[in-house]
Formats: C-alpha cells, structure tokens, sequence
C-alpha cells in the first residue's frame, strides 16, 4: 500500500472514531441527566423520610463501590474518583435546589 | 493528617481506609510510592476524632499535619512531584534530575524580537520561552502588553522552534484565552493572593507558574499554592523573584533561603527569577548561580536581544550574548549539585 492511500484510510477511520465518540458523548450526557433526576427524586424521598440531605457515608460507599469498578475495568482510578466526586456534588447540588424550590 | 500504610498494603484495604475516612465528610489524596503509600485527609479534622483510624487494616501510622497548607505540604507526597510542560517530546519539566531555564523578553513586543530571542535562548540551553502577554505595570501610563496579539505571537514562535511558553495571566477573564495558548500560567507577585484567579488556575488542565508576592512569607506562598491545588490543580511550580526589604541598592532581595526552605517545606519543584529580584542585568548570572548552588530545580531569566530599546525592563534584561556566556558558566554549577541543564534524560521519565 502507498504512503498516500494508507494516509487515505487512517483518516476515515479517524472520522469514523470521532463520529463514535461523539455517540458515546450522547449517551454520557444522557445518562447524567437520568442519574440528576433519580438524584433529585432520592432528596424529596429523603425529605419525606426526615433524612439529612447530605449524606457522607452514602457517597464515601458510592465512590468506593466504582473505584473498584473502574480498577476491574482497567481503568485508571484516581482520575475516575475526580470524575465522581463531581458527579456526586452535582446531584448534592440538585437535591437541594428541589428543596429551596419547596420552601 | 497523614496516614502511612504498611508496605504490603492491598488496594480493598486503601478504598476501605478512604472509605472511613470519607464518611465523615473529608476527603482524601492519594500518594503512591515505589515503597510505601500515603493517604491525606483534606477538611475539618475535627471531624476524624470518631474514626479508629489507627486500628484500620493496612494503617502503618497516622499523623497530623499541623502546618496549615496539606496538599502542598512535603509530608503529603511520598516523592518530589515532577511538573512537565508542554505536550511533545522534550517537554521540559521541573523537580526532576534536570534544571529548566526559561527565558524570553519581560514582554512580546513583536514576532520578530520574539523569533530572534527564542533561537538565541534555546541555541544558549534554554528549554522554555517566556513572554510577556498582559503586564502588570506599577504606572497605568506605560506599556501595558500587547495583549491577545501577543498570545498569538507566542503560540507561532511555540510551533516554530519547539518551546512550550509560559505567560502570565492576570486576571479571571483571561484565564480560557491564555490558557488556549500557552503551555503553562504564571501567576505574577503581585497577583500572589488574589485567591479568585488562584481558584480559577485549580479549575484549568495547565502546570502553573506561581511567583512569590513582593511581601509574601513562604507561608503565604504555600497557602497560594494549597489554593490551586484545593481547586484540582496539582501541577505547581514556585518561585522565588525577590522580596522587598529596607535595601535600596537592589530592586528586591533574593531570598536564597527560601530554596532550601522550601525544598524542606513542599513537594512542589522550585525556580528562581534573578532578573526582578536584582533589578539589573549585571546580578542577573552571579544570583542565578547562587540559586543553583542552593537546589533550585530551574531559573526564568529576562533576556531582550536590544535591551536598551525593550519597551519594559530593559534594564534587567540579558542580551543574548550575555545569556549564553551565563549558561555555559552554569553547567558547572549544576554538576556540583548533581544535576545537568536542559531536558531530563529519558529513562529518568521511565522512572518517574
């Protein structure tokens, strides 16, 4: 094979990859933005219950439960921790907006 | 607080000590060595008082940390953090066996100047290239940087000769602009405590270049530091430019003992600037040689091919012929600290 036709095929395959990340981007966004709203039912669920919103226990499990995930997937796991800690500050946040909302 | 595990520690029982350790509310860092592994707890310490922690599988020992900055403290990392800038190979990097020089013009004035400085510094040993952007200037009437050009100006001269650029940002709302440009941020002295932008720096995936403010204690630089890293910035550089004292014969007073100070203090790799903290150009080689023999890990020297005409700093600033004739003097300063100039060896990265 040429130079120029290898050339040729890396980057469709490149446009290929990029068209597959973005998908997958989709489907991230998607899945925060269900993962949000179970978060924001869990705090009026926890209200009802007379439970605390914030909950360190349950988010120190949490973050254990996928630091351990994301090691058996081969991942590394200290980014993946960072990355869960937002998200879990995010659903702290998205509780507690449902409740200013209520009173 | 630092906990210290054993040496055979397994991985189930690091996530159950941070597991512990987070249900209270604080957070932790994780520092991996070859021989041992360091936990650091992050927030109110108070809180830590219900938790056993010294009875926790895996927990060799626990101790506090009673200096007020953590992160950055030398007791929470198990080895020197190494910063690399720039994404190609030879990237510089600081902490490591090597010593980085940056060097440039106090500010980008055109592509030209900028051009002609870059070659004369990296044909001299430099590894990086500095430049001006946004100046802080002591007088609202003198030149204030060209600003976005200059950013611009910067990246060209960054793709044609191979140094990553350093520059510095002054405010927040130039924080994603400079950022886009440059491979690592300066913080400037005077913008030392200004813990809006500090927090904004934690927020962005660049190494920083944090200086020490005119009348900062070390302290004071450390919590800086601890400000970005508190935000998710762990990639600090510190710098010691000269702090301001009763002399007047000097712009400002090299603290050389804030090399060693600092080495015993933090992790962090630390650089010093001779050309502010002298003032002129003929302290600029005799107080970078100090600063080597002292331990610094690199040096950021003003150099202007025609410093009579630099629009700033025109007197501290080395013309290139003076800037290579300081480098090759510096090699053997280097060597007696066990340590060579320019770009770190490659399986010393294989190490790292």
């Amino acid at each position: 094979m040429t130079d120029s036709a290898q050339n040729t095929e890396a980057l469709a395959e490149l446009t290929r990859c990029r068209a597959e990340i973005e998908r997958i981007d989709n489907e991230i966004i998607e899945l925060l933005a269900k993962r949000l709203a179970l978060g924001k039912r869990t705090g009026e669920l926890k209200r009802l219950a007379g439970l605390p919103i914030l909950d360190p226990t349950r988010e120190a499990a949490v973050i254990r439960r996928v630091t351990g995930l994301a090691r058996d997937a081969g991942l590394p796991s200290e980014p993946v921790r960072e990355v869960f800690w937002q998200i879990v500050g995010m659903s702290r946040r998205a509780q507690d907006e449902g409740r200013e909302g209520r009173e | 607080m630092i906990i210290i595990t054993r040496p055979n520690v397994s991985d189930a029982e690091i996530d159950h000590i941070r597991e512990r350790i987070e249900s209270v509310g604080m957070r932790t860092h994780l520092s991996r060595g070859e021989h041992r592994t360091i936990i650091g707890c992050i927030g109110d310490e108070s809180l830590l008082q219900e938790v056993p922690l010294r009875s926790l599988p895996g927990v060799e020992s626990v101790t506090p940390i009673l200096k007020p900055y953590k992160l950055a403290s030398r007791e929470f990392a198990v080895d020197r953090t190494i910063v690399r800038v720039g994404a190609r190979d030879g990237a510089a990097t600081f902490g490591g066996q090597a010593i980085t020089v940056i060097a440039g013009p106090c500010s980008v004035e055109s592509h030209g100047m900028l051009i002609e400085t870059a070659h004369a510094v990296r044909a001299a040993g430099a590894t990086m290239l500095r430049g001006g952007a946004f100046k802080p200037r002591t007088s609202p009437y003198a030149f204030q940087g060209l600003g976005a050009e200059a950013l611009r100006l910067l990246a060209d001269v960054r793709a044609e000769t191979g140094l990553p650029v350093v520059t510095e940002v002054m405010d927040t709302r130039q924080v994603d602009l400079v950022a886009e440009h440059a491979d690592m941020l300066q913080v400037g002295a005077r913008n030392m405590q200004n813990f809006a932008l500090l927090a904004e720096l934690g927020r962005v995936r660049r190494p920083i270049l944090l200086k020490r403010g005119l009348s900062a204690t070390i302290k004071e630089l450390l919590m800086a530091a601890e400000y970005i890293m508190a935000n998710g910035n762990h990639d600090i550089v510190l710098c010691e430019r000269g702090i301001r004292t009763y002399e007047t014969a000097t712009r400002n007073t090299l603290d050389i003992a804030a090399i060693p100070v600092l080495k015993r203090e933090t992790h962090l790799p630390v650089i010093v600037d001779p050309s502010h903290a002298g003032g002129d150009a003929g302290l600029v080689a005799p107080l970078a040689f100090a600063a080597i023999a002292a331990g610094a890990d690199g040096l950021i020297v003003e150099v202007h091919p025609d410093p009579e005409n630099a629009l700033s700093d025109g007197d501290q600033s080395l013309a290139p012929p003076a800037f290579a004739a300081m480098m090759q003097h510096l090699e053997a300063f280097a060597a007696a600290t066990g340590r060579s100039i320019g770009v770190e060896a490659p399986t010393a990265w294989a190490v790292a």
